[in-house]
Order: C-alpha cells, then structure tokens, then sequence
C-alpha cells in the first residue's frame, strides 16, 4: 500500500522527517519501501488495521503526539428507508448504508480528497467513487457506492451457490462458481461482496443520488475471491485482514462530511443494522506474565502507558482491546505489542542454555556414511524435483499441478539422474559420476514411502592421470562397493541408451536401492572429504560452449616436475574453466617423465573462437618451456 | 545442523506427505489462511493429504512424542505451489523448536545471534523486526546487513504461540518455547553468492564442483 509521507506528517504534530518515521515503521513491524515522498508499506496479514492513514497512525502515536481527530458531519441524520433483508448475518453481522443526494457533481477537488489523487497519481474514476476510494485510504474501511437512481426495488445480502454471470464495474466478465457472498437486486447480482460492485449499478460522472454501502464482512467469507476470479481489489485485501466492525457511523459521517465539502447536500439519511454484537475482548492486566515473555523487567505503570498510546483501555484489572484490533488475543499477543514498542533490538539477550540429555546422535548414520563414501569417490549429490509427467501406476497424482508435466510424484530416482546425465553430456562433460538420496512416496492401500539411494555413472572415471583412461562400467563400480560392502550384492544395471536423445556411446551404469537395505558394515568406512572450512564463492556458470585442448611434456630433469605444475594448474586466465593432468609416465629407461595436462577452455560472455584460444594456448607454452629440461615433443 | 546439535537440539525427521491437520490445524494456521488455499500448497489424492509446506509439523509430532523440556531441529524438503525466478516448487528449510520453563524472547534473541555468527561471522550487523506467524507469538524476521548496505532476511523465528503449545498437550501456563525457521538455498545463496536459485537443481556439475 502506499502512503505520501505529507498526508502522515500533517496529523503529526512533531514533524518528523521522512527518514524518522521510517525507522519508527520498521521498530514496529511495518516493512516498507521509501521512493520519493511516498512509503510503499508491505503490512503482515494480522495487521489488516493499519491499512490507512489513521490506522498508521494509531501505531505511530506512541512515538509521537498524533492528532486522530478529524473532521465529520456531527448533526441528526434521518433515518433511511430502504427495502433491505441480509439472508446471511453470520457473514455480515453488520451493515450501514447512507443516502445523499448534491445539487451539482464538483469538476475539481479540494484539500485532502485533491492531495490524495494528485500524490499518489491516481485517476479519477467519478465523484462518489473518488471519495469512496479516498476515504478507504484515509480510514481503511471500504464503502461501496451505489447509483441511487437504479437501486429501485428489494436489496438483498445472501450467500449463493451457483454459476451465474456477473459485469463488474471495472467492465471485467466473470462466472461466480462455487459460494460467493453476494447483493442481489431483484433477484440480479449487482455486487460480489467485499471483493467489487456491478457494472449495472455503479455510479457515473453524472451520479448525483448515491446510496452508500459500508459493511463488516467476516473475512472467511472473502478470502481467495479476489485471487479466484483475478480481480485486483483494495476493498478485498483489507476486508481478508479484517476491519474495524464498530467504524460505520464515523466513516458514514466522515463521508458526508467529504462531500459537503465539495457541493451541496440536498437530502441525505442513514440505516445502520447490526445483528450481532461485537464484544470487547479482555484480557487481565499481567505484568509479570508480559515481562516473563519476553525476559525483561517494566514496571506496571509503563507496561500501561504503552497500552494506552495504543488505544487500549484498563478497567478494573482488564485491558479491554480496541474494536481494530481484531490480532489481539492473548498474553503473548499483548507481550509483543510492548516488545514493538521497545523495539526488539533495544531488549537485551538472556544466555540460552538448553539441557543435553537423552539426544540421539546417530541420526541417519547409515545414510550420511554412504554420502561421504560416493564424495570420497568423486561423485557429486545432485537434488532433484518430485514432480514428473510419467510414473508408475502406484505413483501418486497431485490434485492441483504446476502443469501437466508435473502431475505426478516420481516413484524412482534413475530417471531424474538419467536426465541430469544427459544435460551434463551436452555440457562437454565426459566424466559424470551423480547420486541422489530422497524419500519416494507411492500409492498401493495407502500411503508407502522409501527412502532410497541411486546412483549414476558415465564415461571416465576420473579427471586425473590415474583414471583418464578408463571407462565406467559396471566391473568400476562393483570393486568399489565390494571394497567397503563385501557382503552385500549390488544390482548395477545398465541404462540403455536407445531412447536418449544422445550420440555418445559410454556405457551408463546404475544403481537404485533401499536405504535400509545397507548394513552397519558401511559404519565402519572412513571418511576423507571434510566439510569445507569456509564458504566457497560462486563463480557464475557459462552457458556457452566449452572446448579443450591438451599439452604434453617431456622432463628430463626431474626436479623439474613440480614446478611445471606449480605454473600450469595455478595458470589464471578468465576463459580456463579447469585444468587437470590426464596422463603421468615415468620412463626409468630413458629418463624421463612424460606429463600431459587437458585444458578447458570456455568464456561467459560469447562462444569462444580459436584465435582467442591460441592466444591463452600459446601464453601457456612459452611460459612452461622457460622452465629448463622440459620439452614438449613434436612442437 | 551439526552446529545446531552442538546447541543441544536433537534432530528429528518427519513425513513430506502431510494432513492439513498437522500442516495447518495444529499450527494455528486458520482454515480461512490464503495458505492453505490450492493455489498455494499442492494437495494430493483428492484433498485428503497435502505435500509439507514447511517443516513445522515435524515439531507438532516430536511434542506430541516428548514431554518438555524438548529441543528439536527437523530439516528437509518443503513444497509450495511457486515457480519464478526467486521460488520453486520444492525447497529446504531447517527449524529448531525449544520448549521449557520461561523460555523467553531475549534467550530466543541470544539464541539467534549465535546462529548468525556461527553462519555469517561475528562481525555481522543483525536486526530483528516484528513480524507474524500463525504459530509464534511475538514474531520477529532477522536481517542482516549485506557489503552493499542492504538488509536481507534470513529468518523467521519467534515464541511458540500457547495455542500450539496447548494443540500438543503441553500445558501453557508452565511451559513456554522458541522456535525459528530458515530457508536453505536463501542462505546458501547469501554465503556464496548464488544469485538463482534455479542453480541449485540444475545438477549442473559446473555448479556442483565448486562447492565440494
């Protein structure tokens, strides 16, 4: 919502700047943005009451002398008679409406009503609706304003259950489905309570009788509508927060009051009914209990004081909450009020000490064992979404998907590492070793859920001399469970690579199992990945394509080696994405070692060309042959 | 988590597959909460359960389990009906609930400060702020300030409103609790500076190889 910072400060007799009242909304909780001279306000849900000018400032007014005294029309009113039944006065326990009728609509505004559209940089819509919208800014209550002219016949107020067309007056079509609270004219829905009025009953330019409506709807009745038919309503996000049920006849007359001020009232009469009283919630004054909440120690009378600033009202040992205050229920609920007003960063901290006994501290051992096993081994933990298209007849359906893709909750895991294979291929990768640990849910008589481990593998299996050259495969990977797990038999199959939308043939090996299935034997595997020691910072990752290329040596002098690779895998360069040694041969015969190193060339900015690469390429080379006693043959 | 179990939690699991009872109900999470409506938690076979939309029901089992003093943290996969640039479908939250006699909002806020250096250093300038939650009573959201200047929320937390404590059969007049809740990837994405969230399910091993 946003508020102009001079429509505040006028009520406030401080002036303090904008930057001041800033630090006082966040103090109490109300999150906002600062563009200009306007606070654009994110108030939280329970707090539907500061929806307004004055609703604000009733929270600021326990920082500073707040004038809440407006103007309104404080003379009899006659009494208006209206042809009105209210068939559901559980949803709308009360409801006022007002009749007034001006000599002549006004071409301009003046004082607030002008200020209003002119800070904000709203569009005028007509007369009544402007200050219908105005005074819904200035007091949080919505009013809605019907053209008198047409409003002939019985008016009702009712719940209705069925499909049926309905205009809105911001000329939007919609189907009402389902329950819908509704204002029936002549059996015709010309209002969809609390979220927008009809198009056929709405005023005009040229409306000059108008008939008011100002109502307390419970917000279980209006949650979701606005969202349910995309109707952008301010009058729905105050009334789903709740609103002040005792404000009618203040507004109602602050409304007469508005338009007196811009013509000249001919008729005017109101008709409140309520039918069902609103009673004062009380809570029993308890300091100590405040002061225990919240670990501080304020004594009675201050504990009081905040209240009051607040509208809060002690009588004999209670403290009666506003009628505004619908979030206020509880000790806790009073507790953060004073914490709000002390401000959370000015309550000190208390030192915590929370008893260590009876804890279990094996939580998923098993599980955390096999994590460190796979790391240790070079294979990477990827997480994946449970939404998928296809599964298995016991897959469970989602009632209300993203989409059609992803209408179902996946029944293994093999298909999303398949998938997480293939998008890695296509990124040059030729050595990719992925699992997955996550619980499955299925439908067979109820609900099943497993928690399983899966494992996928493909193509070298590892970036370094050691590995280069062989191939993953189901042999690999069986050594490397049996070395920990000798007693347990692993079913690696093979995926086939018929159906993948793919040209490389490596073998792609899998493994899907129960977690429960692993014996305590992998207890007894000894880690050697650590957690990392500080926060790694993210380099940003290129989409653009990637290319390699390979150098290798010839070293005589041994002593050499080191500092070849101290030069080559240290080499900066903003296009190297990885540099490693594929290939290490040490010939005693002849003397010499032979080392290769594989560099991966690839840019954030563009697809690199072979002339940017030559550059790094040769920089490389003439750098490593200024080391003496290496050679790199056939150069 | 480790550091968390180094405070004296105990770590607790529970069901993605959830009820509205121990998803909403049991969290003071009124039947009329816009986040309980389809549009932003997935239900499943007909509206008779729903996937988790927070970790919170894993601490409405554990103190159903446990008489106080209690000390869970639950972790895990949450599901909401998002899918932008900055929310998926699926992400992971931690929260840790501590309930005894006179737990207090200042031992929550030291409680906090703890996490937060642990995680950012002790140097980090932090600031609580009102804010609201079904199921803590007062609430606070914490931010810390970034290199540039600006405030980031990093998590919730607050007092476990009695009504829950009551829901769980924990008598409120004697016991009180803390609880708090924080987003994984948010703070992922904070420490190494990760600016979509997307990366982190891609399986991209580009992405995967700098954080081993």
């Amino acid at each position: 919502m946003k508020i102009a910072y001079r429509h505040l400060v006028q009520h406030i007799e401080e002036s303090p700047s904008i930057e001041h009242i800033s630090d006082k909304l966040f103090q109490l909780g109300h999150e906002h943005e600062i563009d200009g001279d306007i606070l654009d306000m994110e108030f939280t849900p329970n707090r539907g009451d500061c929806l307004s000018i004055y609703g604000l400032l009733r929270d600021l007014a326990v920082f500073y002398t707040v004038d809440l005294n407006h103007k309104i029309f404080s003379e009899k009113l006659n009494e208006l008679q209206l042809d009105f039944e209210n068939l559901s006065e559980n949803i709308c326990p009360k409801i006022s409406f007002l009749k007034l009728e001006i000599d002549q609509v006004p071409e301009t505004y003046k004082n607030s009503l002008d200020n209003y559209f002119k800070d904000l940089g709203l569009n005028k819509n007509n007369f009544f609706t402007d200050v219908s919208n105005y005074l819904s800014y200035e007091t949080g209550q919505p009013t809605h304003c019907y053209d008198a002219n047409i409003m002939s016949g019985k008016l009702l107020f009712h719940e209705i259950e069925k499909n049926e067309e309905f205009e809105t007056l911001l000329d939007k079509k919609i189907t009402l489905t389902g329950k819908n609270s509704v204002f029936s004219l002549n059996d015709n829905v010309i209002n969809l309570a609390g979220v927008v009025g009809g198009k056929r009953t709405s005023c005009s330019s040229n409306t000059k009788i108008v008939i008011v409506e100002c109502a307390f709807f419970q917000p279980e009745a209006i949650i979701g509508k606005s969202v349910k038919y995309d109707i952008q309503s301010e009058a729905s996000h105050k009334f789903e927060r709740g609103v002040d049920p005792e404000c009618h006849d203040k507004v109602l007359r602050r409304f007469i009051k508005l338009v007196s001020d811009h013509a000249n009232i001919k008729d005017m009469s109101i008709i409140s009914y309520k039918y069902k009283d609103n009673p004062t919630h009380q809570i029993p004054v308890n300091v100590k209990k405040i002061n225990q909440i919240i670990g501080i120690n304020i004594s009675e009378k201050e504990y009081l004081n905040t209240l009051s600033k607040l509208e809060f009202v002690v009588e004999e040992g209670f403290i009666k909450v506003p009628s505004f205050r619908s979030d206020i229920k509880t000790q806790n609920d009073l507790a953060e009020e004073v914490a709000r007003v002390i401000g959370y960063d000015n309550i000190a901290t208390s030192k915590i000490s929370i008893p260590n006994n009876n804890k279990k501290t094996n939580h998923k051992a098993i599980e955390n064992k096999l994590r460190f096993f796979l790391l240790d081994h070079g294979f990477y933990e990827v997480i994946n979404s449970p939404f998928v298209s296809l599964s298995s007849e016991e897959a469970i359906k989602v009632d209300n998907p993203l989409d059609s893709n992803r209408e179902y909750l996946r029944t293994n895991i093999t298909y999303s590492l398949v998938d997480n294979l293939l998008f890695n291929e296509r990124r040059q990768k030729d050595s990719i070793k992925l699992f997955e640990i996550s619980d499955l849910y299925s439908s067979n008589n109820g609900i099943n859920k497993k928690r399983k481990l899966s494992i996928i593998a493909s193509g070298r299996v590892g970036e370094n001399y050691k590995d280069f050259s062989k191939k993953i495969n189901k042999e690999y990977l069986l050594t490397l469970f049996q070395e920990i797990l000798p007693n347990e038999v692993f079913d690696f199959k093979l995926v086939s690579r018929d159906l993948l939308d793919t040209k490389i043939k490596n073998e792609i090996v899998s493994l899907e199992v129960d977690i429960n299935s692993f014996s305590s034997d992998i207890l007894f595997y000894k880690e050697v990945s650590q957690s990392p020691e500080g926060f790694a910072q993210y380099n940003l990752i290129s989409d653009f394509p990637s290319s390699f290329k390979d150098i290798s040596y010839s070293i005589k002098d041994y002593s050499k080696t080191q500092e070849l690779q101290d030069l080559l895998l240290n080499y900066q360069s903003d296009i190297i994405k990885n540099i490693y040694i594929f290939d290490y041969f040490k010939n005693e015969k002849k003397e010499e070692i032979k080392i290769g190193f594989r560099f991966t060339f690839q840019s954030n900015k563009a697809t690199l060309n072979s002339a940017e690469i030559e550059l790094i390429y040769n920089d490389i080379i003439n750098k490593s042959l200024n080391i003496s006693g290496i050679s790199i043959p056939g150069l | 988590m480790e550091l968390l179990t180094s405070f004296g939690f105990e770590i607790v699991d529970g069901p993605e597959i959830e009820t509205e009872e121990f998803n909403f109900d049991m969290l003071n999470i009124k039947k009329s909460h816009p986040a309980r409506q389809m549009h932003d938690t997935f239900y499943i076979e007909n509206k008779s359960n729903l996937l988790r939309t927070h970790t919170s029901p894993v601490q409405i089992r554990g103190m159903l389990e446990k008489k106080p003093p209690l000390a869970f943290i639950s972790g895990g996969k949450v599901f909401r009906k998002d899918d932008d640039a900055t929310h998926l479908p699926m992400f992971h939250q931690v929260e840790g609930i501590y309930v005894d006699e006179h737990v207090s909002f200042s031992q929550l806020k030291d409680l906090i400060y703890k996490i937060i250096y642990a995680l950012f250093g002790n140097d980090v300038e932090l600031r609580f702020r009102p804010s609201y939650f079904p199921f803590t009573e007062p609430s606070a959201e914490v931010d810390i300030l970034s290199k540039e200047g600006k405030w980031l929320e990093i998590l919730g937390c607050g007092l476990v409103n009695p009504v829950v404590l009551e829901n769980c059969n924990i008598d409120s007049t004697k016991y009180s609790g803390l609880a708090f809740g924080l987003g994984i990837e948010r703070i992922a994405m904070l420490k190494h500076g990760v600016t979509d969230i997307r990366e982190f399910y891609k399986s991209n091993l580009d992405f995967l190889s700098q954080f081993k």
